[in-house]
């Protein structure tokens, strides 16, 4: 149900065309590319657009969809019926999930499509002077797709137990933006922490940071994964999927058991 | 038996602003909710009606006090799946139709998937909404909008239906269709409990009603009980002369009685209005 309501939505068909001009407007940005690869400047481009696109959706979407429920009442009857406030909240994730998911394929595949054109052009060029045609693996774009999908869902359960706790949807989203851009920055904290320092409390304070926010610079691997195939270590993507899994499960249970003492 | 509701010193205080302020919805309210009856729940804006209801559906906790449902702790999930609620001015996602909405609420409610469809056509025709069922609910009057979520309310058989202002918005003929839908799912061996402003329509269908006023009971009992006045006697009389009149006043004086007043008896406006408009069954 909340799929059906989101994907019904103007706002989220925006954010998919705007997303999609920004991975096919790259070719025509290409002479940008400051010294890097042509392919390199596309993906970086397209990795960009689900980025910043991605993130609004998540926060905005989640947020949205939630404030709607508590605010047209239709919480009420919902909540009325045999449904825990658990399976209300992991519903409400569900749709948002299945929603990222669709706009992450739609991005990846116009990405996928673009890079591919583009390496297609660039092997004729390259195999006319001799030189060495660039590549991309479509595999490692999968991957990707799949990790920045990871990403986007533990920004939608951080952004769903802050709105389980808020009051007003204007709220829960400039919070869970703010939230973003911390998970961003996380890695600053990490590295602080790696420093002596001579305050218990400053590092007690950052330790617990970095440990309640998660690293999200850690999904963003998509040039060696796309552009340097076999640079990537199987395990590293792994701990990345299972620590997106972890954050994700664990803001869940946040705010399920915030939502529980909510009054609707 | 155990009553459908049984209330048991609830409280419930609302915290105001940083300060910790409390206000106080409902006071040491008890209950009991036959079951079988349809029960009126009344009193003005603010007395706490909404709020006892919501604790009774486990959608606010309350500060102290017991409520169970049908014998059941009411937060529990057991206690839900034989209840139906027709929340107050009920929204419903647009973009479904009608038989989409209740057979949606049919599976959150827990109907096997062998009964679903007789289920859900059961319900519909109950709410005589079988014939606009497929269309989109966003096309509906607010009558339909009611009606579709009495049908959302009842789809999985429950023996304790709680109705919230189901005739709020609605024109006489559309509430006194509702009012007979009640009436039908009282026959069916219901409880129906009915918070309305429409006293009317709650003197009609109601078996016992209770009274609340700033979060406190200030009355409870059966309707025909709690409105006789039994020291006062109506007669209906046809064809009084002037002379047989005063003939009647004096033999009643002669026994201690004295006539307070004589007037023609009169219909409400309400059936005038569904008498005459009687074709149409909601706009």
């Amino acid at each position: 149900m909340t799929f059906l309501e989101a994907v019904r939505q103007k706002f989220f068909a925006f954010l998919i065309v705007l997303g999609a001009a920004m991975v096919v407007s790259s070719v025509a940005f290409r002479f940008l590319d400051f010294g890097h690869g042509e392919l390199k400047f596309i993906a970086d481009f397209g990795f960009g657009g689900m980025f910043l696109f991605g993130s609004i959706l998540a926060v905005v979407m989640t947020a949205q969809l939630f404030f709607a429920e508590m605010d047209n009442r239709t919480a009420l009857t919902l909540l009325a019926k045999p449904l825990s406030r658990a399976e209300f909240l992991i519903g409400k994730f569900l749709g948002v999930w299945m929603i990222l998911g669709l706009f992450v394929i739609i991005l990846s595949a116009l990405l996928g499509l673009v890079l591919w054109g583009r390496a297609q052009e660039l092997s004729l060029l390259a195999e006319q002077s001799g030189r060495v045609a660039p590549d991309f693996s479509i595999r490692g774009l999968g991957i990707f797709a799949v990790l920045q999908w990871l990403r986007l869902s533990v920004v939608a359960a951080i952004v769903l137990a802050i709105a389980a706790a808020a009051r007003t949807f204007l709220f829960a989203v400039i919070l869970g933006a703010l939230t973003v851009v911390a998970g961003q920055l996380q890695w600053i904290a990490q590295d602080v922490l790696l420093k002596p320092t001579e305050s218990v409390l400053y590092k007690s304070i950052l330790w617990l940071t970095s440990r309640m926010l998660p690293n999200l610079q850690q999904f963003n691997i998509g040039d060696a994964l796309v552009l340097d195939s076999g640079t990537v270590a199987a395990a590293s993507v792994g701990w990345v999927i299972l620590s997106g899994l972890l954050y994700t499960s664990a803001y869940l249970l946040l705010g399920a058991l915030v939502f529980r003492r909510r009054e609707i | 038996m155990t009553s459908a509701i049984s209330v048991r010193h609830v409280t419930k205080d609302f915290k105001m602003g940083l300060r910790g302020l409390k206000l106080r919805a409902v006071d040491d309210l008890s209950l009991e909710i036959p079951r079988g009856q349809v029960f009126g729940l009344l009193g003005p804006n603010g007395c706490g009606k909404s709020t006892t209801l919501k604790i009774v559906l486990g959608l606010v906790s309350g500060t102290s006090g017991e409520i169970t449902i049908l014998g059941f702790p009411s937060a529990t999930a057991e206690a839900r799946r034989r209840t139906g609620f027709l929340p107050e001015a009920p929204y419903f996602h647009k973009f479904l139709s009608g038989r989409e909405l209740v057979r949606y609420c049919a599976q959150l409610s827990g109907v096997s998937a062998i009964k679903m469809d007789s289920a859900v056509e059961a319900a519909l025709e109950l709410a005589a909404m079988t014939e606009a069922a497929s269309r989109p609910i966003g096309t509906y009057s607010k009558g339909m909008l009611q009606r579709i979520g009495l049908a959302q309310a009842i789809v999985h058989d429950p023996e304790l239906v709680i109705l919230d202002e189901p005739t709020a918005g609605v024109d006489p003929v559309g509430a006194a269709a509702i009012g007979r839908m009640i009436r039908t799912m009282r026959d069916q061996g219901k409880t129906v409990v009915l918070c309305s402003h429409l006293l009317g329509q709650v003197e009609q269908v109601c078996d016992r009603v209770a009274i609340m006023d700033r979060g406190r009971l200030v009355l409870e009992g059966r309707v025909d009980e709690v409105l006789a006045q039994r020291d006062r006697h109506l007669l209906t009389i046809e064809g009084l002369t002037p002379e047989a009149r005063l003939a009647a006043e004096s033999a009643l004086a002669a026994h201690g009685a004295r006539v307070l007043s004589v007037t023609h008896p009169r219909r409400s406006l309400e059936e005038l209005f569904r008498e005459l408009v009687t074709g149409s069954r909601d706009a």
